[in-house]
């Protein structure tokens, strides 16, 4: 299968990537479980060096398994690392009325000051959160969202949360479709010809996207009742079964995580 | 003559703002029929596949589907009878995976698992689509999309099955493809009725021509009687076939054997040459 084949952005990319993973034929139990081992590992230990480990591994799980290029990687990494970075800096700087040894800025009426303590402690809120956050796009990379509302299914979860859940996943693309339809349109009719043009551009595709979708939903929904719908989606489900190695692989991989934050943890004392 | 397999009688629908979409529509199909529906936009074609698929419930008039009536509870029988090609593919697709959207309607019509297993193969290879089958739909191209909202159809193995326009927005190949299919299942007996704007599809492959107006059925007969009706052609804003037009002028002139009516280009090769 081609991979890279289109230009996606966002949402939509990571549904792409998600459906021609190569890891697409495991177990959708098996990704969402090792998902939120690696993630509850990488919040329990809290240990930089296991974090760092979580990401380097999962980043090259995401770019050879999931097939998911560098740049496209980086791209969906750029706005967690956003939100780490601004939240990293509020716990490293700190507040006092005179400076502080060895960092300290002069705001006029107050002074920002830096710590060795605090700024290893913000590197260390970075780190975790990205390990949990690269263990998340291990999931979200490699499994559409057909497969986790089975999974969701499989462990019981309400019926109508899981086709809740759906439906409306499924409606954010029918809305992004409409959307980028009717902004390419306006766009070929200079509709962003300016700043006050593209405001009232996007004013318009605001209101016209409340009925196209309306209409759209309702084709939808006929095109759904006329091939049997009846309230209920019993969806095919391929049975793919969990292999030995798998789960080999799995326990090899926690078994290192946990190497890894008893030897550093010996170091560091 | 043909057995019935579907009796429509005095079928009458509005839509809630008002607008009478279809009045008092009464015919008969025979199975087996190949039929065209033809019509400018808005004359009630949409809405009538949606009435004879069991979506939308007319106000008045009766669906008898194989001499039974339908009602209320029988709509979901007519939806397994009927099956429904959507104009826009992609108003199809639901699944995430090829496979699972062929398979969507069989699961509903609480097959088990093995027969699901096996119409979903048997659809994929009509459709020439068993390379797709992890691939996910959103993602194909035009033509592929058209071909597994077919699939989707035939997988459920309904008896006659409505097709909205199904050559609009397909390239010149796909097209060649779509009347090849449409030619298997009318050798296996399947009864199709098609929406389309394309006289000279609808004269070539129809044996029947239904052409609404306004909502109300303007012409129904053989695409012959049909196109040689000049006063329904001009109501219908519809043209004459070009395969026509080509032997009404070699006719005038007695360069072609009377009545052959050739409907396509073989067709017409013979007529000429003797």
């Amino acid at each position: 299968m081609k991979r890279h084949r289109k230009h996606l952005h966002g949402v939509t990319s990571i549904d792409y990537y998600a459906c021609q993973s190569g890891l697409r034929q495991w177990n959708g139990c098996y990704k969402v479980c090792a998902a939120i081992v690696i993630l509850i590992l990488c919040l329990l230990l809290d240990n930089p060096w296991v974090s760092m480990a979580v990401i380097l591994t999962m980043g090259v799980v995401n770019l050879r398994g999931n097939g998911v290029s560098f740049p496209v990687y980086l791209g969906l990494l750029k706005i967690p690392i956003a939100f780490l970075l601004l939240g990293g800096l509020g716990v490293a700087l700190s507040i006092s009325s005179h400076p502080i040894e060895p960092m300290s800025i002069s705001m006029h009426w107050f002074y920002l000051y830096v710590t060795r303590e605090t700024l290893m402690e913000a590197l260390q809120l970075f780190l975790k959160a990205m390990g949990a956050v690269s263990a998340l796009y291990l999931l979200a990379l490699s499994t559409p969202a057909s497969e986790l509302t089975a999974v969701l299914r499989s462990i019981h979860m309400p019926k109508l949360l899981v086709e809740l859940m759906y439906m409306i996943y499924r409606f954010i693309f029918i809305l992004m479709n409409v959307q980028q339809g009717m902004k390419n349109a306006a766009i070929s009719r200079l509709g962003d010809a300016d700043f006050k043009t593209s405001c009232t551009t996007f004013g318009q595709i605001g209101g016209n996207l409340l009925i196209l979708s309306l209409k759209k939903a309702n084709t939808y929904y006929d095109a759904m009742i006329s091939r049997g719908y009846e309230g209920d989606f019993p969806f095919w489900e391929e049975k793919k079964s969990v292999k030995a190695w798998q789960l080999v692989i799995l326990g090899l991989y926690i078994t290192v995580l946990l190497l890894i934050a008893m030897i550093t943890s010996v170091i560091d004392k | 003559m043909r057995d019935e397999i579907l009796n429509v009688q005095h079928l009458s629908y509005g839509y809630p703002s008002g607008h009478l979409a279809l009045s008092d529509i009464s015919l008969s199909i025979g199975s087996g029929e190949r039929i065209a529906i033809m019509g400018s936009n808005g004359a009630g074609k949409s809405t009538f596949f949606l009435n004879l698929n069991g979506v939308l419930k007319a106000q008045s008039g009766e669906i008898y589907y194989q001499g039974t009536k339908i009602s209320g509870k029988e709509l979901k029988e007519l939806r397994r009878h009927v099956g429904f090609v959507f104009q826009d593919a992609d108003s199809q697709m639901i699944a995430s995976t090829v496979q699972a959207e062929v398979a969507f309607g069989p699961m509903n019509l609480k097959l088990s698992r093995d027969e699901v297993e096996k119409r979903v193969t048997q659809a994929l290879q009509y459709m020439d689509l068993q390379s797709y089958r992890q691939r996910p739909p959103h993602y194909l191209s035009g033509g592929e999309k058209k071909r597994v909202s077919i699939a989707d159809i035939i997988a459920m193995q309904s008896e006659i099955i409505l097709f909205d326009e199904p050559t609009a927005a397909l390239d010149p190949l796909s097209a060649d493809m779509l009347e090849q299919v449409l030619a298997d299942l009318s050798r296996e007996g399947k009864t199709l009725l098609i929406s389309t704007h394309d006289v000279n599809f609808a004269y070539r492959w129809a044996e029947r021509i239904l052409v609404f107006d306004r909502g109300k059925i303007l012409a129904d007969g053989n695409p012959l009687e049909v196109f040689l009706q000049e006063q329904v052609l001009e109501q219908a804003h519809l043209k004459k076939p070009e395969m026509l037009k080509v032997y009404e002028i070699l006719s005038a002139q007695g360069l072609i054997k009377q009545g052959s009516y050739p409907r396509e280009a073989g067709e017409l090769a013979k007529a000429l040459i003797g």
